[in-house]
């Protein structure tokens, strides 16, 4: 359990942040320059709030009140970043036994051995962080962290310097982190498909304040909310069952629920689980199911809401899970869509993107 | 090649350099890194006292000094009853080399202490370290370069210190003659010409020799940076 209240001017807003998480993974969205790192900074204990209160798990790691501060060395808050911040004139191993070693032998949590095997550092421990990639440093700066056995990892952007194939590689151990190794994760990242691979609680901040806070679906009618996720286009992710795969066409069949979709060959065996991303924009809207079309993907939902975008119509829909489309606000005038209508998603197959595997 | 006597000239001046880094790097590297990552009242006035030697005439400096630890200066009767005697010695020497060359060394620890990433001393913190372990296995191992480009620079400076040193320690064979003063001396001996080319020479490739290390080390810490 997080509870974080407290003041900071900043130039040019003041960040005011009165939030409790107690979830796993709590991702902190928002604009660039809203205050997000700032926020993190604070709860490490590098940057020291005008005023307010931090407690994890009851014990007070900052009070004005009480006139508490404890100093960054002693929060045991595992902290990694966009640019992996590896100490350069170190090894990688001696990288990773940096907090290790600080860490008191009753207060470690796991050995060495694990966090390597887990996160694949073997082959590199004898390697200096310039001669790594981005991938690998990242991985080494997860290592870093966790061998400290924070009670509470802050990760700032820790996939925004990678390629999207890099992404799905690093995702796994992330979401190994946050199931088996339970560190509670508060996440910042602009992008909502990464953050809806980790959890589905978000904490929306925009000028310094807390714009909605709670589970992404519940939260993403608010119009405010809506254009933060918008700006970087509002990507669906799911997570489907492989069916089978059809080599001849190109194509493979996965299933979520009742219904079937089909995406872009991939070379999971059947019954394998995946995370697929529908972006909110390739979702074309229908009535009826139409004919003569090109389109292979059609599911069935039904409308649960229909908040407004900045300039489009965005249509959440529950398709057994709910999914976000955005149209123009004609087409759902033309098309006369009300909330509680059923309505037909069509999705061309190439448009759908194939994500890591689900743990 | 050289006499006796150059030879003892040449001695003492390497001596009195390497003291003189000896005792500018503790206060260089403190204050270096004060300069370089504190904001406090007066942090202006201190890097302008820090650099006065700079630009200030070496004989003032080295009057100064004589004002403030010669036998009956402001310190020099404290210094004399814990049985220190400056005036007139070589150490006499080291010190006023020392703060002749002090803005040096001070400038180059400031610049590879900010180069550092500050980030970096952050994630070590958050790791467990407190400031002064933090200190000690990240940022000065990471600005060491530039405290080594620093120390040679210091050295070289000694090696041609003159003005405060013939004030403040006087040029006193044996004592405090170093190489400059030698030279000085020779030119103003009939048949001295000789002994002051040979020592001419010799300091030109001394102090050359401790440029030329002391900037292959600054480019080392500027090539890391990118």
């Amino acid at each position: 359990m997080i509870e974080v209240r407290i003041q900071k001017r900043l130039e040019p807003f003041e960040l005011n942040v009165d939030v409790s998480c107690r979830y796993p993974v709590t991702a902190l969205f928002g604009p660039s320059g809203s205050g997000k790192t700032t926020l993190l900074q604070i709860v490490s204990g590098l940057m020291r709030p005008d005023e307010g209160e931090i407690r994890v798990d009851g014990e007070v790691l900052y009070s004005s009140s009480a006139g508490v501060d404890v100093p960054p060395e002693c929060r045991r808050i595992g902290t990694v970043f966009q640019d992996s911040l590896l100490f350069p004139h170190f090894t990688v191993e001696r990288n990773l036994c940096f907090g290790f070693e600080l860490t008191p032998p009753p207060d470690r949590r796991f050995t060495f051995e694990q966090v390597v095997d887990l996160l694949q550092l073997g082959a590199l421990l004898d390697r200096r962080p310039a001669t790594l990639s981005g991938g690998e440093r990242q991985r080494v700066a997860l290592g870093r962290a966790i061998l400290m056995s924070p009670r509470l990892l802050l990760m700032d952007e820790p996939l925004a310097s990678l390629d999207a194939r890099l992404k799905e590689r690093i995702m796994p151990y992330l979401r190994h982190i946050r199931s088996d190794l339970e560190i509670p994760i508060l996440y910042v990242s602009h992008s909502v498909s990464e953050i809806l691979q980790l959890t589905g609680q978000v904490i929306v901040l925009e000028q310094g304040e807390v714009l909605a806070h709670g589970d992404f679906f519940d939260i993403v009618h608010q119009p405010g909310v809506l254009h933060v996720a918008e700006a970087h286009g509002f990507e669906n992710v799911l997570q489907v069952e492989v069916v089978r795969s059809d080599e001849h066409s190109g194509s493979t069949v996965v299933r979520f629920g009742e219904q079937e979709l089909k995406v872009p060959l991939c070379d999971r065996p059947p019954g394998s689980r995946v995370f697929i991303g529908l972006r909110a924009n390739d979702l074309i809207l229908s009535r009826t199911r139409p004919q003569g079309l090109s389109v292979r993907n059609a599911i069935f939902g039904r409308i649960e809401s229909l908040p407004e975008g900045r300039g489009t119509q965005l249509v959440t829909i529950d398709v057994g899970k709910r999914i976000v489309a955005e149209v123009t606000r004609e087409a759902v005038e033309e098309l006369g869509l009300m909330v509680g209508d059923p309505v037909v998603c069509l999705i061309k197959t190439h448009s759908i993107r194939v994500g890591g595997d689900v743990e | 090649m050289l006499t006796a006597n150059e030879w003892e000239v040449v001695q003492l001046s390497v001596k009195v350099a390497l003291w003189c880094v000896v005792v500018s790097l503790p206060p260089g590297i403190a204050l270096g890194w004060l300069l370089a990552r504190c904001t406090f009242r007066g942090r202006l006035l201190l890097d302008g006292l820090c650099h006065l030697p700079l630009v200030l005439p070496p004989v003032v400096t080295g009057y100064v000094l004589l004002l403030l630890f010669g036998r009956r200066g402001v310190f020099g009767p404290a210094l004399e009853t814990v049985g220190i005697d400056l005036a007139f010695t070589w150490k006499a020497a080291v010190l006023s080399s020392a703060v002749v060359g002090f803005p040096l060394m001070l400038r180059a620890i400031r610049l590879a202490v900010e180069s550092v990433d500050p980030r970096l001393e952050g994630v070590a913190r958050t790791l467990g370290a407190g400031r002064a372990r933090v200190f000690a296995t990240v940022t000065l191992p990471l600005a060491a370069p530039g405290v080594l480009a620093g120390s040679l620079l210091t050295f070289a400076r000694s090696l041609g210190e003159f003005g405060a040193t013939i004030t403040f320690a006087s040029n006193i064979q044996g004592e405090t003659r170093t190489i400059p003063a030698a030279v000085y001396t020779f030119l103003n001996q009939p048949d001295g010409e000789a002994a002051a080319a040979r020592l001419a020479i010799l300091s030109i490739c001394l102090s050359l020799g401790a440029l030329l290390a002391s900037e292959w080390m600054a480019r080392r810490l500027r090539r890391r940076e990118v």
